[in-house]
């Protein structure tokens, strides 16, 4: 067991946004969150690294707590990995500067150390030698969205979570994102992804949990949740899904 | 043994807001024409516009005061009292920094306003007079504000030339009590009373003269 | 001699301790702005509320009455400070409350995203504000900051209230002694104005030799 959220349950004032979600990830493991707009699924990533704070609840990252409040969150944030819809690039460090200031300041390892593991992970997402030195306004989406992906994997993270990775793309740069999370999830990075993608959770994901009003309605092998859903909602769901985006490949 | 002094200094601020008043006034019919050449002018005109900001932006005031009071004034044959000079001095200067204010004000209106109103038939002046200058003054209420805290602020080095607005009264009742923190630290919340009260008044107008719908960026 | 073999030296001497108030109270300012804006965003209660305090008082109060509490007031409970050091701390105080405004205009300019991301990896508040967030602020307030440095460099004639001999100062001397105004302000004004102009060219330099692609300033 790597990441284990139990009964997270989270309000914004009057409004339930989260009403006891509950889930495990095994190593290993590469599962899908989706679900209509509105569910939450935003929100419970955020809780997983405790950027927001679930109200009851707890995740356990390996055996700690994270939701204790004696526990040192930024040294367990090291651990997970966070790829955010609209990049969140450090404006004002080129791509390789982006991936390595994790490992200086955070990890404080020496830089010629931390510019080997950043170029190594810059060239796993196929980002070649020649944007290293680009500032992220120099860079398309797709771009940015990989050199983000690759400054979560240079932390050496337990789980990377990627919250809607792909949302804030044109249409043409999805594909490459999809494939580099493709092949992370082939090489068994434990992984949760929040996404609308149902073409990327058929091929590579364990299971796929559909949330609906705040809660996981369903849960189990892609290929059953979105062929053969139990509930009506869930069958809607990726009825639409499957007419607006297709399968991709 | 200061409070007894404290209507003298109170006094003093009918000369402040006199030095205000005529500085921001002067500085009014000085900055928006200045502003107004250096958006439509000529080249030529434009340069020569450029230098004037230029220079009464860079010198600073206590030197543009004693250059003029002593020197400027009486070489032009007329050598004025301490408070007139002040307000020239002070109006000269505002005008380089109002006219930066409309300038932006103006230029943030927007071309397209000004084709509108040549396509009607409108002349360039007319145009500047009744479409333009109506919305960039509006625009530009919230850089005067601060032009006039500024001003409120420049108006006390004018005790240098003797004028008797407040700092000046306050170093006299140091002198006369032998006191200096109770006095300066008054006059000091003084100054923030002015600035904030003024500024409250300048907020309201902006806001009463707003244009429902519309939102500017400046 | 004639006046001018008089004046000259004198005024050199006199921008010469200019530039000595200007060297040292122009960084520090920045640094105090620097943690006034900062204080002002990422303090807890009382610190960003005390920060504002401060701010608020030292932008309100003109700042030769500034000098003035600095250099008698202060004397009047027992501290004793220079002329030179009254005016140096006068201005930091002044400045630095101003500089803090453009700071931390800028601070909260810098997308929250930046801020997310930063925590994400596991950066602590500071290591956020100091490796993430400032290197971007800092760039957007720039301007605003050089604008206040050229003010510094202005208004560091009001030195000569509390006794700095700087160069307004032998100026006044100087016009008392000899009495040829045009001559002696006008001379004083244009060394002014070099030293303001100068000042603006170098700050443009500056601006654009830090500028980051993509990191301009958004309204």
């Amino acid at each position: 067991m790597v990441l284990r959220a139990e009964d997270i349950h989270k309000s914004y004032g009057e409004t339930a946004v989260l009403k006891g979600i509950s889930f495990e990830v095994g190593r290993g493991e590469t599962k899908v969150i989706c679900g209509p707009s509105g569910a939450g699924k935003s929100t419970l990533l955020r809780c997983l690294n405790l950027l927001t704070r679930p109200d009851r609840g707890c995740v356990w990252l390996e055996d700690v707590e994270l939701t204790s409040p004696s526990v040192n969150i930024n040294e367990m944030r090291q651990k997970i990995g966070f790829v955010f819809q609209e990049f969140n690039l450090f404006n004002h460090l080129t791509a390789l500067d982006n991936v390595m200031i994790g490992l200086t300041r955070v990890k404080k390892m020496p830089k010629n150390e931390a510019k080997r593991i950043a170029e190594e992970k810059l060239l796993t997402v196929h980002i070649t030698e020649d944007l290293w030195n680009k500032y992220p306004a120099q860079l398309s989406g797709g771009q940015k969205q990989r050199v983000a992906i690759a400054r979560a994997l240079a932390m050496d993270p337990v789980i990377i979570l990627y919250d809607e990775p792909t949302s804030a793309l044109d249409p043409h740069l999805i594909g490459e994102v999809l494939e580099v999370m493709k092949e992370l999830a082939r090489k068994k990075i434990t992984g949760l992804v929040v996404t609308h993608e149902i073409g990327f959770a058929l091929s590579v994901a364990d299971e796929i949990m559909f949330m609906y009003d705040g809660r996981i309605l369903e849960r189990g092998p892609p290929k059953e949740v979105v062929f053969n859903p139990k509930y009506e909602e869930t069958a809607r769901f990726f009825k639409r899904i499957s007419e607006l985006y297709g399968v991709r490949r | 043994m200061f409070w007894a002094y404290v209507p003298y200094m109170l006094r003093g601020v009918v000369w402040t807001f006199a030095l205000v008043g005529g500085g921001l006034g002067l500085g009014f019919f000085i900055g928006l024409p200045i502003a107004i050449g250096q958006v439509y002018g000529s080249r030529v005109v434009k340069s020569l516009l450029d230098i004037y900001v230029w220079f009464f932006r860079g010198v600073p005031l206590l030197v543009l005061l004693f250059l003029f009071y002593w020197g400027v004034f009486p070489a032009l044959g007329h050598k004025l009292p301490s408070l007139e000079a002040s307000i020239i001095v002070l109006g000269l200067r505002s005008g380089a920094y109002q006219s930066q204010i409309f300038r932006g004000a103006i230029e943030s209106v927007g071309e397209g306003q000004m084709i509108a109103a040549r396509s009607l038939g409108m002349s360039r002046v007319s145009a500047i007079i009744h479409i333009i200058l109506p919305q960039a003054l509006r625009i530009a209420i919230p850089g005067w504000t601060n032009e006039y805290a500024i001003m409120l602020k420049d108006s006390a080095i004018c005790f240098a030339l003797g004028v008797l607005e407040i700092l000046q009264r306050t170093r006299y009742v140091v002198i006369a009590t032998g006191e200096a923190l109770l006095p300066y630290v008054t006059a000091g919340f003084l100054f923030i009373f002015l600035t904030y009260g003024g500024t409250k008044v300048f907020n309201i107008i902006y806001e009463k003269t707003r244009i429902p719908g519309l939102v500017w960026r400046m | 001699m004639s006046f001018w073999e008089v004046f000259l030296p004198a005024l050199l001497r006199g921008f010469i301790e200019t530039l000595k108030i200007l060297a040292i109270a122009a960084p520090i300012s920045v640094a105090w702005g620097v943690v006034l804006g900062s204080a002002r965003v990422y303090g807890n209660r009382f610190v960003s509320l005390l920060a504002a305090g401060i701010v608020g008082l030292f932008r309100g109060f003109p700042l030769i009455v500034t000098l003035l509490i600095i250099f008698f007031g202060l004397a009047e409970l027992g501290i004793y400070l220079t002329p030179f050091w009254a005016a140096v701390l006068g201005f930091i105080l002044c400045s630095g409350a101003y500089q803090s405004e453009y700071v931390r205009g800028a601070i909260r300019s810098v997308d929250v995203g930046q801020s997310l991301a930063a925590r994400a990896l596991g950066m602590s508040k500071t290591q956020e504000l100091l490796y993430v967030i400032l290197p971007q602020a800092l760039r957007r307030a720039l301007p605003g900051i050089s604008n206040e440095i050229i003010y510094m460099i202005k208004y560091s004639s009001l030195a000569y209230i509390v006794g700095v001999v700087e160069m307004f100062s032998v100026s006044k001397h100087f016009n008392s002694l000899y009495f040829r105004p045009i001559e002696i302000f006008f001379t004083v004004a244009i060394i002014y104005l070099a030293m303001t102009t100068s000042a603006t060219i170098s700050f443009k330099l500056l601006e654009s030799k830090l500028r980051i692609p993509g990191l301009e300033v958004e309204v």
